[in-house]
């Protein structure tokens, strides 16, 4: 979700194989560096494959080029890497959000499992719970939300997309991304 | 090595056969037109990306480079259209090069359709290519299984049938660049107006010799009514259990450099001089 | 068939004339059946036709999606029954409601608990109220659980594999038969026993309850068990949650003892009881 000069994103902490939670802290976020973030919604298994996969993309990345990766250049990455598997692909939809190193300009953009990417300025939903999250979003977003108004808007909105989905909740993370600072939260959410 | 990866195939299948839902791909939808006037091309094209009922992006774009003078409208499977347009205008690129010619459109259509056609309709990419050439203006269609169509007037996608209907009654020979523009918007907002596949916006790209004009969001008949309530919460409504904040000031305090006293041993290691 | 076709397919007429001795006794002997007069879907197999158009398991897209998920459970002890309940009905993945009431009262005296299709279960316990009534009419004393159990586990019997899907407990304590507990399904199993649990949590439920069941807890003891046993169903069951519903069944009849929401319960019984430690307020990375 994007604010004034800041993004956010969240995740749910739920891992389960049809009803059964087989565990309630499963972050599916991930950090690629001091301004990147990819998060992670599908198959589990793919979800660490295309995480690990992301990470020794990224490391290459800054071998090769000596500097750190943009979110842009990241969702590029991202892209093309998942429509590379076009007709095998990985049971995934990813959700990329940061700040561009050179400007600050807040970026985020979502994918399919193919790798199509949809460039959003307001918003990007995915997983289980898409269907009430698109509803939450629409509804509680707004432009130019100040960090700690954004950290509000996000963590409502998720909770109480969550709560009315089965398959998601148990406790969320969210990460408001700044200039100069990540702010991470765990947020107390119904266990049930 | 270049091209499609298939390693996840049997085990997807297999997981299907299980089933386990396959996951589902951005559809355009879509309305997209092309029409020539006296001295050029004009292709325009909807902004709505669905997934499934679900509007996935309000504001796509749907009108992909080739070459300077070269466009490509976009219908069908949403990566289909981004990835092949941007493989064949990389082609097409290195083609020029190599020949030291402007490209043209045939040659841009020929390789669509064949690259299409090699893959049986599985690439779900509908397009409609438009360009100027020191050979002429040229408009085409090409289908995912590799069909391809010459046209003075094309449709294509969900919406095709209900922009066909707006061409079919107003469209005549020798239009003007403006009537042009003026008949490709109207098909297009017939399109969002009547397909529930395509909505939002209208983008329209103008091909002429000398130049070519891209005009994003060119009508936005759609705009959303800004809220007249904030829905702001208060500060700490949210019930947190634990907060960990990273500075960038403070990374260093993650990374610790430790000079290390180096051993004075015989071998040293041969450093240019 | 034939004869109920008759009855119901008499000429008006015949309803203004005095009832013959036969008929008279054909009205109070036979149990006014509701069953068969559900119209049928006009194809060759009506299960399978139903089991096609609602099995959201086997078809996500299915066009009719039918409330499921549950936990329940009940168990006999030395003070009545404890009947014990969540409350959330999902349709696939969609939470449809936080606020099912899944114990259905019977009557005053007895209980039944609702898990599979919410219509069946809400129609035919109703049902089973009006001949629970009808008995006490006819017969001038209470129905013994035994009896009104069999009468629902015979009628669901009538309809096996036609496409119910109930799987229920009636609970209530008579002076005959002390406390009873019955378990019946849409298969038409009948079970009397002492400790049941139903629906998609009933593993997790059973876990907790066999762990620290006996006979002779205390009435505290015994509500106390059998809402950590839903809690611990509705934390780990994805179609589980809600709000806790208990009863404590005695001769007297039934006794409500709260509609309770889980998450206040939930982290309550983790502070104080240092339970639930898989659920921590720890950020560091897993590695």
């Amino acid at each position: 979700m994007v604010g004034k000069d800041c993004v956010a994103i969240a995740c749910d902490l739920r891992l389960g194989l049809q009803a059964l939670t087989v565990s309630n802290n499963f972050p599916k976020i991930f950090q690629y560096g001091d301004n990147v973030f990819l998060g992670l919604t599908g198959l589990a298994t793919d979800l660490s494959t295309v995480s690990d996969l992301f990470r020794y993309k990224v490391n290459m990345y800054r071998l090769r080029e000596e500097r750190n990766i943009a979110p842009k250049t990241f969702a590029n990455l991202v892209s093309s890497s998942l429509y590379e598997k076009r007709f095998g692909p990985y049971f995934v939809s990813p959700v990329v959000a940061g700040l561009d190193p050179k400007t600050s300009k807040p970026f985020i953009c979502g994918f399919d499992s193919i790798g199509c990417i949809d460039f959003a300025a307001d918003f990007i939903v995915s997983g289980t719970a898409t269907d009430q999250l698109y509803g939450m979003c629409e509804s509680l977003w707004e432009p130019n939300l100040a960090p700690e108004d954004l950290f509000e808007t996000i963590s409502q909105a998720l909770m109480s997309a969550v709560d009315r989905d089965a398959l998601s909740g148990w406790g969320a993370h969210v990460y408001i991304i700044e200039k100069d600072k990540v702010t991470k939260r765990l947020l107390k959410g119904r266990q049930d | 090595m270049p091209g499609f990866d298939f390693s996840n195939y049997n085990r997807n299948a297999a997981l299907h056969a299980r089933g386990v839902p396959l996951p589902k791909a951005t559809s355009t939808g879509t309305t997209i037109v092309g029409c020539i006037f006296e001295g050029g091309v004009v292709i325009a094209a909807d902004t709505r990306a669905t997934s499934g009922p679900i509007v996935a992006d309000k504001n796509c774009e749907k009108l992909h480079y080739i070459s300077p003078n070269i466009w490509c409208a976009g219908a069908g499977t949403a990566a289909d259209t981004e990835f092949t347009t941007a493989l064949i205008s990389s082609q097409l690129e290195l083609h020029s090069l190599s020949t030291g010619r402007k490209p043209r459109v045939v040659t841009c259509m020929t390789m669509l359709k064949q690259h299409l056609f090699r893959y049986q309709g599985h690439i779900g990419a509908y397009l409609v290519v438009a360009g100027v050439d020191p050979t002429g203006t040229h408009l085409f269609t090409v289908h995912a299984h590799g069909s391809t169509d010459k046209l003075p007037y094309v449709t294509m996608g969900s919406g095709s049938l209900a922009a066909m209907s707006v061409f079919e009654t107003q469209w005549k020979p020798q239009l003007t660049q403006e009537e042009a523009v003026a008949l490709c918007s109207e098909a297009i907002q017939s399109g969002i107006f009547n397909d529930l596949g395509s909505g939002s916006n209208v983008d329209v790209a103008i091909i002429t010799g000398e130049k070519t004009t891209l005009k994003r969001n060119y009508i936005k008949p759609n705009e959303r009514v800004p809220k007249l309530k904030s829905y702001i919460f208060k500060r700490g409504t949210t019930a947190v259990l634990n907060e960990k904040i990273i500075r960038k000031e403070d990374l260093g305090n993650f990374v610790s450099v430790h000079e290390l006293a180096v051993e004075e041993t015989g071998d040293k290691m041969e450093v240019d001089a | 068939m034939d004869t109920l076709v008759a009855r119901y397919s008499r000429p008006a007429y015949h309803e203004n004339e005095a009832f013959s001795e036969e008929e008279r006794q054909g009205l109070v002997d036979s149990v006014p059946s509701l069953s068969l007069k559900f119209a049928m879907p006009p194809v060759a197999h009506p299960s399978a036709w139903l089991r096609a158009a609602t099995d959201d398991r086997s078809n996500p897209s299915c066009p009719i999606k039918i409330a499921h998920g549950t936990t329940t459970l009940a168990f006999r002890f030395q003070g009545g029954i404890i009947v014990a309940t969540d409350s959330r009905a999902t349709a696939g993945n969609w939470i449809a409601s936080q606020t099912v009431k899944k114990v259905i009262e019977i009557n005053s005296d007895l209980l039944g608990t609702m898990a599979g299709g919410a219509a069946d279960c809400q129609y035919w316990l109703a049902w089973l109220g009006m001949q629970c009534r009808l008995h006490e009419l006819r017969h001038k004393r209470r129905i013994s659980v035994a009896a009104a159990s069999k009468i629902l586990a015979n009628l669901v019997y009538q309809y096996k594999g036609m496409g119910l899907s109930m799987g229920t407990m009636c609970a209530g304590v008579t002076k005959e038969e002390g406390p009873a507990l019955y378990y019946i399904d849409s298969d038409g199993t009948r079970l009397a026993g002492n400790l049941f649990c139903v629906g998609s949590g009933q593993t997790f439920a059973y876990g907790v309850l066999d762990a620290e069941y006996r006979y002779d807890l205390s009435v505290e003891e015994a509500l106390e068990l059998g809402s950590r046993s839903i809690l611990a169903a509705t934390h780990r069951d994805a179609y589980s949650g809600g709000f806790i519903n208990l009863y404590h069944v005695k001769e007297s009849g039934w006794e409500k003892h709260g509609f309770s929401d889980t998450n206040p319960i939930f982290w309550k019984t983790k502070l104080e009881k240092g339970e639930f430690s898989n659920v921590t307020s720890d950020l560091s990375e897993r590695v």
